[in-house]
């Protein structure tokens, strides 16, 4: 704690903290002043413990476009699980598995966060390794790999950090 | 609404026991690990939504939707940690020939 | 819809049944560890169904949830151990 690399920002401790109560009152369910106040004090406490890791804060818009952005890759889930189910249930089990690297235009942390979990989120691929914008992923079958080289969810992650200033 | 929530509980079901069976049957670590994320994102996603429909609206409802991003959220950053161990460990894909 | 519930609680414990046998039989030890993974998301749909059976859902959630996170950070732990001790 003593050998912080980054300024706190106050703003990033109050969201921090907030989000922390929130999630606090949801599992007490109770009012009392002394709980609330232990509550505070508590998500205070974690919040200044863990406040050298990672200091950006989404703007609302970016969170708008997040969520904009979860329906479709819903969407994607679906789409792939059913395609794994039919290959898992077929009885001569037609999968090829490799490994194969994909590069990114991406140049924000977040972005590539976003990008390699919902990678891996979906079914049939997978993220093994990330290093800055490489990543190494897992596929199984030709179908997935040519659905990760179609380049569209990173377009479309490309799209949501538009307006954001690359720190890559 | 409980006719509802039974189609949604026996569809998580369906896609829990593809993941068990998929889970028995292939081959390689990395293989399997695309079964489990398939239990992960579908059918946990089908069967939450179902015990949530069957509740009446309330508390409860808000507690289950945040288990489910909790597992949505966490699930990957684990399968991504188990891969990446078994990746730098020097485990290969499993090919046809040598089977 | 007891009956149901409890259909579905039995045919879970037979799902846990099947990764156990990966967690004992697996070759190296990654798939122990994927099949440990997969029990802890089967046991976390486990207790909010036994909540929902024995109309206690309020209490077994946060149950479940206190599980999930627990269960993460373990996780974690051992993979990381493992990626620096390797295959040995």
């Amino acid at each position: 704690m003593l050998t912080r690399s980054r300024p706190i920002s106050s703003e990033f401790l109050f969201f921090k903290t907030m989000t922390l109560f929130v999630f606090w009152v949801l599992l007490s369910a109770s009012f009392d002043w002394i709980h609330l106040a232990l509550g505070l004090a508590c998500s205070f406490g974690v919040t200044w413990l863990n406040s050298g890791h990672s200091p950006f804060i989404p703007k609302f818009g970016l969170w708008l476009r997040i969520f904009l952005y979860l329906p479709w890759l819903f969407y994607k889930i679906v789409q792939s699980s059913l395609h794994l189910t039919k290959l898992i249930l077929d009885p001569a089990l037609p999968i090829e598995p490799q490994l194969i690297s994909v590069e990114s235009k991406l140049n924000h942390h977040a972005a590539i966060v976003l990008f390699g979990n919902s990678i891996t989120l979906t079914p049939g691929t997978i993220t093994a390794e990330v290093d800055h914008n490489k990543l190494i992923v897992h596929a199984i079958d030709n179908v997935s790999r040519e659905d990760l080289e179609s380049k569209q969810m990173e377009s479309k992650i490309a799209e949501i950090f538009k307006d954001e200033k690359p720190d890559l | 609404m409980e006719i509802l929530s039974i189609i949604f509980i026996v569809g998580g079901l369906f896609f829990l026991i593809v993941a068990a069976i998929g889970v028995i049957r292939l081959p390689d670590v990395f293989s399997r690990s695309h079964a489990v994320s398939l239990t992960d994102s579908l059918g946990a996603f089908l069967m939450l939504v179902g015990i949530a429909l069957h509740d009446e609206l309330g508390k409860n409802t808000l507690k289950i939707l945040v288990v489910l991003a909790l597992l949505y959220i966490l699930n990957p950053v684990i399968a991504h940690a188990t891969i990446r161990a078994a990746v730098r460990a020097g485990l290969k894909p499993w090919k046809k020939e040598n089977s | 819809m007891k009956t149901f519930l409890f259909c579905v609680l039995v045919l879970l414990v037979i799902l846990i049944g099947a990764y156990l046998y990966r967690v004992l039989r697996g070759p190296t030890i990654f798939d122990r560890v994927l099949g440990l993974n997969g029990i802890s998301t089967k046991a976390i749909i486990l207790l909010i169904v036994i909540g929902l059976y024995f109309d206690r859902v309020d209490m077994f959630i946060d149950i479940s949830t206190g599980y999930a996170l627990l269960n993460s950070v373990g996780a974690l732990a051992v993979a990381k151990y493992l990626e620096q001790k390797g295959l040995s």
